[in-house]
């Protein structure tokens, strides 16, 4: 029987890196929309995009449960299509990680899109590069530094989510407890031992998470990195 | 490197209309109709929101919303009725920008490979177009090590290397020094000579355009002044702007000639043209190494004066022997237009005088004068 903490761990990262694959699927042509946008809309798509950042995770939570459930049409759905209810499973805690640490990968790409602009995209269209072939050899590779933070921000906020998987995901082991909630048993069974581990190993992964980041991002290594060819 | 599928002249047919407002500006309007027949370097010239880059854009598919057609030989790049718009990509038109816009995250042998790789049936010689504009250094160098003129070329060189059937530029040269521009015009004849590419060069210099451009296409607040040889729609434009508020203070007043160079250096500092059997024309020695056999250059209509009698007795070196065609008076100034004898035909000089002057000497049209100016005053951009 393998320990229950290192199973919430397989869960947590599992979901997370899920999670963070989908978002980067889903947040990169929305970034790109709203980067390119104009129009009075923009504002709404980004204030929705945005709108996790404000509200409670309880909130966001409840009204994804009710969608959930299978009384409502999403979940109903879910449920003819896969024949499986939705809240309470493993996908709604993705689907809701997915909604929930969207900002943090639509907002980096977004700015970094906008930096961009237009003028080398044009450049490219001159020299008979079409729409996608723009994306992949000038868009990505100039702005695979905001794609790396993206990407990190995005995985490691969802590692760092309760409240919405407390909601959807409930506590059933190898599904959808994660390390959170874990760690939040253990703390109201008062096993503070237990507790201890968890929370520092999830401080120090974060840690070091972050610290990666910067370091790749920062200006310092790319002035080392030219100096060098 | 053939060119014979080339040779033929493009034509490209306008007729486009658009208009936009931008922030803080008046509400502008392009509204333009012309018929070009693309051969060598056609020329657009106008001030700054004349246009002419809009117009550049709007060829390339850079602008959008444009009402109107465009025919580039008997492909329609853009036609509003039918909806039909043809994408950037798709057009074959090369646009070097005035801000090189090279890829930041390439080497420069990278960036020239993007256009390359993308060009379909690839005709020229990478190497040899490499040789041609003497990037064979800098190639492995990172596009941030670069000069202003350096980008410039790389940028020319990239746009070639896609192999357009027409190649435009958006004032490429507007941001650099006087010595990268020549250096650049000079790279844009040879290109031209050796590969026989259409080009379409927009800037806002005059001198510039006179060098290199065989016609010239010239605009004001977003319509088209006049269409013409570099040199004839230069005079056109002396009159034009004396009667047309529109078009006044387009340029200086000036004769733009092309003439056989006889002797590069005289022994005293001073190279000369020749205009016809008796008549030479002096100006400051060009540089030793000069392979070209004609010159251009331009003498501004403020810099000759007119003399009744031949000015033997004076140390300005040249004074041609003229017939008076024109005399047109503006608000106290005098434009005199006056006709050499030239190898083939007549050559016009056109000359400001004062309403003071033109009331002592008392001009009139048919008389014979003789017109004096400095070697200084014959001026060239390139050599």
């Amino acid at each position: 029987m393998i320990n229950p903490d290192l199973l919430a761990l397989l869960t947590t990262l599992k979901m997370a890196a899920l999670t963070t694959i989908i978002l980067l699927l889903i947040s990169t042509p929305i970034a790109w929309y709203l980067a390119k946008m104009q129009n009075r809309f923009k504002v709404i798509i980004e204030a929705i995009v945005a709108l996790p950042l404000v509200l409670p995770p309880t909130v966001l939570g409840f009204y994804l449960l009710i969608a959930f459930s299978p009384q409502y049409f999403p979940g109903q759905l879910w449920q003819q299509a896969t024949g499986q209810q939705l809240a309470f499973s493993f996908s709604a805690i993705v689907i809701g990680s997915v909604l929930y640490s969207m900002p943090f990968v639509v907002q980096p790409l977004q700015k970094a899109f906008e930096q961009l602009g237009e003028p080398l995209l044009e450049a490219g269209a001159m020299l008979g590069a079409g729409t996608i072939d723009r994306f992949c050899n000038i868009v990505f590779p100039i702005t695979k530094a905001s794609f790396i933070t993206a990407a990190s921000l995005g995985f490691a906020h969802t590692v760092g989510e309760f409240g919405v998987i407390l909601m959807i995901g409930g506590n059933i082991p190898g599904e959808t407890r994660v390390l959170s909630i874990a760690l939040f048993d253990h703390v109201e069974a008062f096993d503070y031992a237990k507790a201890h581990i968890l929370s520092i190993s999830l401080l120090a992964g974060s840690m070091v998470l972050l610290a990666s980041i910067y370091l790749l991002n920062s200006p310092r290594k790319k002035a080392i990195k030219r100096a060098d060819k | 490197m053939t060119s014979s599928n080339l040779e033929r002249a493009l034509s490209l047919s306008i007729n486009i209309q658009l208009s936009f407002e931008q922030l803080g500006f008046e509400k502008f309007n392009l509204n333009i109709k012309q018929d070009l027949s693309l051969q060598g370097i056609t020329g657009i010239f106008g001030h700054s929101g004349s246009g002419k880059s809009t117009l550049l854009r709007a060829i390339a598919g850079l602008e959008k919303e444009i009402d109107g057609t465009i025919l580039l030989n008997d492909t329609r790049l853009i036609d509003s009725k039918d909806k039909c718009f043809l994408k950037a990509e798709q057009r074959n038109i090369g646009l070097v920008f005035q801000d090189s816009r090279l890829f930041p995250h390439l080497t420069v042998l990278d960036n020239l490979k993007f256009a390359a790789k993308r060009c379909q049936n690839r005709r020229l010689n990478f190497n040899e177009i490499i040789k041609l504009t003497e990037l064979e250094n800098l190639l492995p160098k990172h596009v941030n090590e670069l000069s202003g003129g350096q980008k410039q070329r790389v940028a020319l060189t990239r746009a070639i290397l896609a192999e357009p059937k027409l190649l435009l530029l958006d004032e490429p040269l507007s941001a650099l020094d006087r010595q990268a521009k020549t250096r650049l015009l000079k790279l844009m004849l040879n290109i031209q000579n050796k590969l026989q590419l259409p080009m379409l060069y927009v800037s806002h210099s005059l001198d510039e355009l006179q060098q290199v451009c065989d016609k010239l296409l010239v605009l004001s607040q977003g319509v088209v002044v006049g269409y013409d040889g570099i040199h004839s729609m230069i005079h056109q434009l002396n009159y034009t702007q004396l009667n047309n508020a529109q078009t006044n203070n387009l340029i200086h007043q000036q004769t733009s000639l092309s003439l056989p160079i006889k002797t590069l250096n005289n022994g005293h500092g001073l190279s000369i043209l020749t205009l016809n059997e008796h008549d030479e024309i002096y100006l400051p020695a060009l540089h030793e190494k000069t392979t070209a056999k004609t010159l251009r250059c331009f003498i501004l209509a403020n810099d000759i004066s007119i003399s009744l009698t031949e000015p033997i007795n004076s140390s300005i070196v040249n004074h041609l022997f003229a017939k008076i065609s024109t005399i047109s008076t503006i608000n106290n100034q005098v434009l005199v237009t006056a006709l050499c004898e030239k190898v083939d035909e007549e050559q016009a000089f056109f000359i400001n005088i004062s309403a003071f002057s033109q009331q002592k000497l008392a001009l009139k049209i048919n008389q014979a004068i003789y017109l004096q100016f400095k070697a200084s005053a014959v001026r060239t951009y390139l050599y």
